[in-house]
């Protein structure tokens, strides 16, 4: 091979290189990092670094008619709504799947008083399904691991068909058949329902019980069986 | 119908496995002793496609009979009540992660029957490799329907979903059906036309391997691969565009390219595709580029498969991805880097064998050209691999941990696509090995006085429309308006845009001169008519005729972007609910005319506005842009923005009708997409050439005996 012509040509593979490094280096900038809500709350972040943060909407927190529309999150782990929260303001439309507890990654810039100004949103539903193997059946609850008071109990039963409210005290009623009859509870949540939770569903429910007819539930999911 | 299903799934397998250890063995044997077990190879072959293609089969008239006793028709059937139902039916076959990896997967076993079928009776060392390692591909697709629960496609229903009397879907399950977004005609037929590409990259780097494994570095494997791989380039390519219709017809936000990761995957072996197609051309007429060519081939297959991994693994956020599966992420990150590591570290050990000639004299020559092609798509194509998965890298590597915007693709895409298009412009007229300038000028007179004519023209339209919309929205303080001014300073956006049209211009007058030179030389030669020299030109120098076509077409489709990814104006108008409101952008009004809502059999609420639309007090025409709510699901998005459109030539008018807000009013979407058309026209061009050239029966001599000549030269 041509001595020159291949010291040319790698010369010139490198020129290509190095224009496209420094075009993506100038545009670092505008790459949001995927950060966490603690990680944001805890600052350390500057105004105007861009983030990518996610976390379930803290329910009540939104009005989807307002423009821009300002919500709350929080971690999705956090079920016991104790953890830091972010407040996002979000110029844009709402996806149609936005609604309490959904989780919301949402790409914007820093601002003030650590909002985050996002214009990019996806929704992702909460997990639709739950095992039903280790939880315990509706009739059999308030005997030993599902004391009342105890946490992190699963419960599994059907939807008490014509139960379902929008009152986050009494979200529907959990039966032990399908058809609404035998024990029941009264399930409390005010998180986001799957969208196929329905009259009859067989759910797992993750929770306290209360008392012997209420169940304060973290997370409800479509039972997928043992 | 499940357990059939599954028992003609473990076939195939069987079969695949069979024909792996068969070959293996007889290859051994050497070619008389193990002619007998070989054969047994290739039978295993056909065995495992015809069980295949029974699976498939169940899939469909399962769909057509709507057999809910398998989840996956549960799960993607349609509720579609319009005249394209019966579509619908059959593209719930692919409408899901299950169905579409059977059908890739059965596509595979079809390829490989069918070089199985042209190989059977020569049999030799190379396509026995060849079509072992095919199998071995087919036996791991095999694997991921088999162990991997979510990615089966005959699971059974359970009990709980079906009304044991009346066989129709019960409790949540009666919500289920095919995501609404996927029932329009671009959607049924853009993912087995992309599919049909990714199976067919399988070949290319079989016979890649093969070359390798049989230490073949003659052009023999090219020989027998090439048109499958051109074919399987040209639908990926024609199912990028269609996913690129879909996705601005439907998704109703007035764009078909965002770089979301399921488009920039689909793209990534297309990228290597272009270089892999050219690398060939240069192996089999000049013996060159050979390690390119099994590089490329190997690449190209590992980005098909990334691009699968990105979606299935879970990896990476994206609103189309599904939810992680350890079968799925394992097996398919193994099949990538199994696939280059496997064929670099072979190359390697067989670095002489594939030693080409690949003299370089100087930088500007036709070897050049080539070159630069294929290191401008592989670093492209690795570049957007690596943006697109740069959520699942570590912080402490460059965009590691972070979502790469659209804008950073687009930073680097639009100098870079202008520096690929200069040198497409210019590669028919370098010359092998030294280009001699002073010819070139001669040749090229007429075809830059062309290129300046069409120069201007794209310049005009430039000053009377595309920069006064420049103009307005850097005055707009919305999202769209900000994006503009982030794209850097207003001289290097317009510089970038004019330079696009430049080599635009110089790209197609230059490519459509050879043609017309090329005609007229040999009409003089031999004597006959202008448009009968054109004519076979066209239709028997196929493979480089539809070569320069789908050149002309990139340079038409570079212009399309120019305008319609560069220079979009895109308002979103508050209206109030009265009809005779009117609200105006650029030129046009648009008269609120009132909504009209209405209920289908189904149970899908319609709403439709109507406008009427004025361009300087001329009336335009009127649009209907409305919603559709899908009451009758209960997964996925419920709503379907059924965005309007005024499609003129120059221009688009792109209205979507975003439905009602506060205090009695509703809002509209509206955008004016300049030069779209020739985004579509250029692609459909670029398709055409591609299929040109590909065309079967004389093709493949004539490309062989222009070859010869060539290497005479």
């Amino acid at each position: 091979m041509n001595k020159r012509a291949r010291m040319r040509l790698l010369g010139v593979t490198a020129i290509i290189l190095i224009v496209i490094g420094a075009i993506l280096f100038s545009t670092r900038r505008t790459a949001a990092a995927y950060e966490t809500i603690t990680q944001v709350s805890k600052g350390g972040l500057k105004v105007g670094d861009r983030v990518n943060v996610g976390g379930s909407v803290v329910p009540g927190s939104w009005n989807k008619q307002s423009n821009p529309m300002r919500f709350t999150i929080r971690e999705e782990s956090d079920s016991a709504g104790t953890g830091p929260t972010l407040k996002v303001v979000y110029s844009g439309t709402a996806p149609n799947t936005f609604g309490d507890g959904v989780v919301a990654i949402v790409t914007g810039s820093l601002a003030k008083g650590g909002v985050v100004e996002a214009n990019q949103m996806i929704t992702k539903c909460p997990s639709k399904y739950e095992s039903a193997s280790g939880a315990i059946p509706v009739a059999e609850l308030g005997a030993g691991k599902s004391m009342v008071g105890n946490s992190g109990v699963q419960t599994t039963g059907y939807v008490k068909p014509d139960s379902l409210s929008s009152n986050p005290a009494q979200r529907f009623t959990l039966s032990e058949k399908a058809d609404g009859t035998g024990k029941s509870v009264v399930v409390k949540f005010s998180g986001a329902l799957p969208d196929t939770v329905k009259d009859g569903a067989e759910v797992v429910v993750t929770g306290t019980l209360q008392s012997g007819t209420v169940f304060d539930a973290t997370a409800v999911a479509l039972s997928q069986g043992k | 119908m499940a357990t059939f299903g599954l028992v003609t799934l473990w076939v195939a397998f069987g079969a695949a496995l069979v024909s792996i250890a068969t070959l293996l063995i007889g290859h051994a044997q050497g070619p008389k002793k193990g002619e007998p077990l070989t054969n047994i190879g290739y039978l295993a072959t056909f065995a495992a496609a015809g069980a295949l293609t029974i699976s498939i089969l169940i899939m469909v008239f399962a769909f057509f009979r709507e057999d809910f006793t398998l989840q996956y028709v549960v799960e993607n059937h349609s509720t579609d009540v319009s005249g394209l139902s019966w579509l619908y039916k059959l593209s719930g076959v692919w409408a899901g992660r299950e169905g579409s990896f059977l059908f890739w997967t059965w596509l595979v076993s079809v390829f490989t029957a069918y070089i199985a079928w042209k190989r059977m009776e020569i049999t030799d060392a190379l396509s026995n490799m060849g079509i072992m390692i095919s199998n071995v591909v087919l036996a791991l697709f095999s694997v991921g329907m088999l162990f991997s629960e979510s990615n089966a496609p005959f699971t059974a229903t359970r009990s709980s979903w079906i009304d044991p009397t009346t066989h129709k879907l019960i409790g949540e399950a009666a919500g289920f059906g095919m995501n609404p977004l996927l029932e329009h005609w671009a959607m049924t037929i853009h993912p087995p036309v992309l599919f049909i590409g990714y199976a067919g990259m399988t070949i290319p780097f079989a016979f890649a391997l093969a070359a390798l494994i049989v230490k073949d570095g003659s052009s023999t494997w090219i020989s027998i691969v090439d048109r499958v791989t051109v074919f399987s380039w040209l639908f990926l390519g024609a199912g990028i565009g269609l996913g690129a219709i879909w996705a601005y017809a439907v998704l109703g936000w007035g764009g078909y390219w965002g770089w979301d990761p399921v488009e920039s995957g689909s793209l990534l072996p297309w990228l290597t595709g272009v270089a892999l197609v050219h690398s060939m051309t240069v192996y089999k007429r000049r013996d060159g580029f050979k390690r390119w060519a099994i590089l490329l081939a190997s690449v190209t297959f590992s980005l098909v498969v990334l691009g699968t991994f990105i979606t299935r693994s879970g990896i990476v956020q994206s609103a189309h991805t599904f939810a992680a599966d350890p079968v799925s992420y394992d097996l398919f990150l193994s099949m990538i880097l199994g696939a280059v590591g496997i064929s670099v570290a072979l190359l390697i050990a067989r670095w002489d064998v594939f030693a080409g000639n690949d003299e370089f004299e100087a930088l500007t020559s036709k070897e050049g050209a080539y070159y630069f092609n294929n290191v401008i798509m592989l670093v492209a194509a690795l570049l957007v691999a690596y943006l697109t998965i740069s959520p699942a890298v570590p912080k402490a590597l460059p965009f590691g941990h972070t979502s790469v915007p659209p804008a950073t693709y687009d930073a680097v895409a639009r100098p870079v696509g202008v520096v690929y298009l200069a040198i497409l412009a210019f590669c028919p007229f370098l010359a092998w090995r030294r280009t001699d300038w002073a010819t070139v000028w001669k040749r090229m007179q007429i075809p830059l006085a062309a290129a300046a004519v069409i120069f201007a023209l794209l310049i005009a339209e430039w000053v009377t429309t595309l920069k006064p919309i420049y103009d307005y929205m850097i005055t707009q303080n919305t999202d769209a308006g900000r994006k503009f001014i982030a794209a850097g300073p207003a001289w290097y956006y317009h510089a970038l845009a004019i330079l696009g049209f430049l080599v635009a211009s110089v790209l197609i007058a230059n490519t459509v001169w050879l043609f017309i030179d090329g005609a007229r030389k040999r009409a003089e030669a031999r004597g006959e008519g202008f448009f009968a020299a054109l004519w076979s030109i066209l239709t028997k120098a196929r493979g480089q005729s539809g070569g320069y076509l789908a050149h002309i077409g990139m340079g038409i489709i570079m212009i399309g972007l120019v305008g319609s990814a560069m220079y979009v104006q895109d308002e979103t108008f508050m209206v109030q609910d009265k009809p005779g409101t009117t609200f105006k952008m650029a030129d046009y009004t648009f008269a609120y005319q009132g909504v009209s809502e209405s209920t289908l059999p189904n149970g899908n609420a319609v709403s439709e506005t109507h406008l009427v639309v004025t361009r300087n007090g001329k009336r335009v025409g009127t649009m209907d842009p409305g919603m559709t709510v899908y009451t009758n699901l209960s997964t996925q998005s419920k709503t379907r923005l059924d965005a309007k459109m005024i499609s003129n030539p120059l221009r688009d008018i792109f209205v979507v009708f975003q439905g009602g807000a506060n205090d009695n009013q509703i809002v509209f979407n509206v955008k004016i997409n300049p030069l779209i058309w020739f985004t579509w026209g250029g692609f459909i061009l670029l398709l055409f050439g591609t299929a040109l050239a590909v065309w079967p029966r004389r093709a493949l001599r004539e490309v062989a005996t222009s070859g010869h000549q060539a290497k005479a030269a």
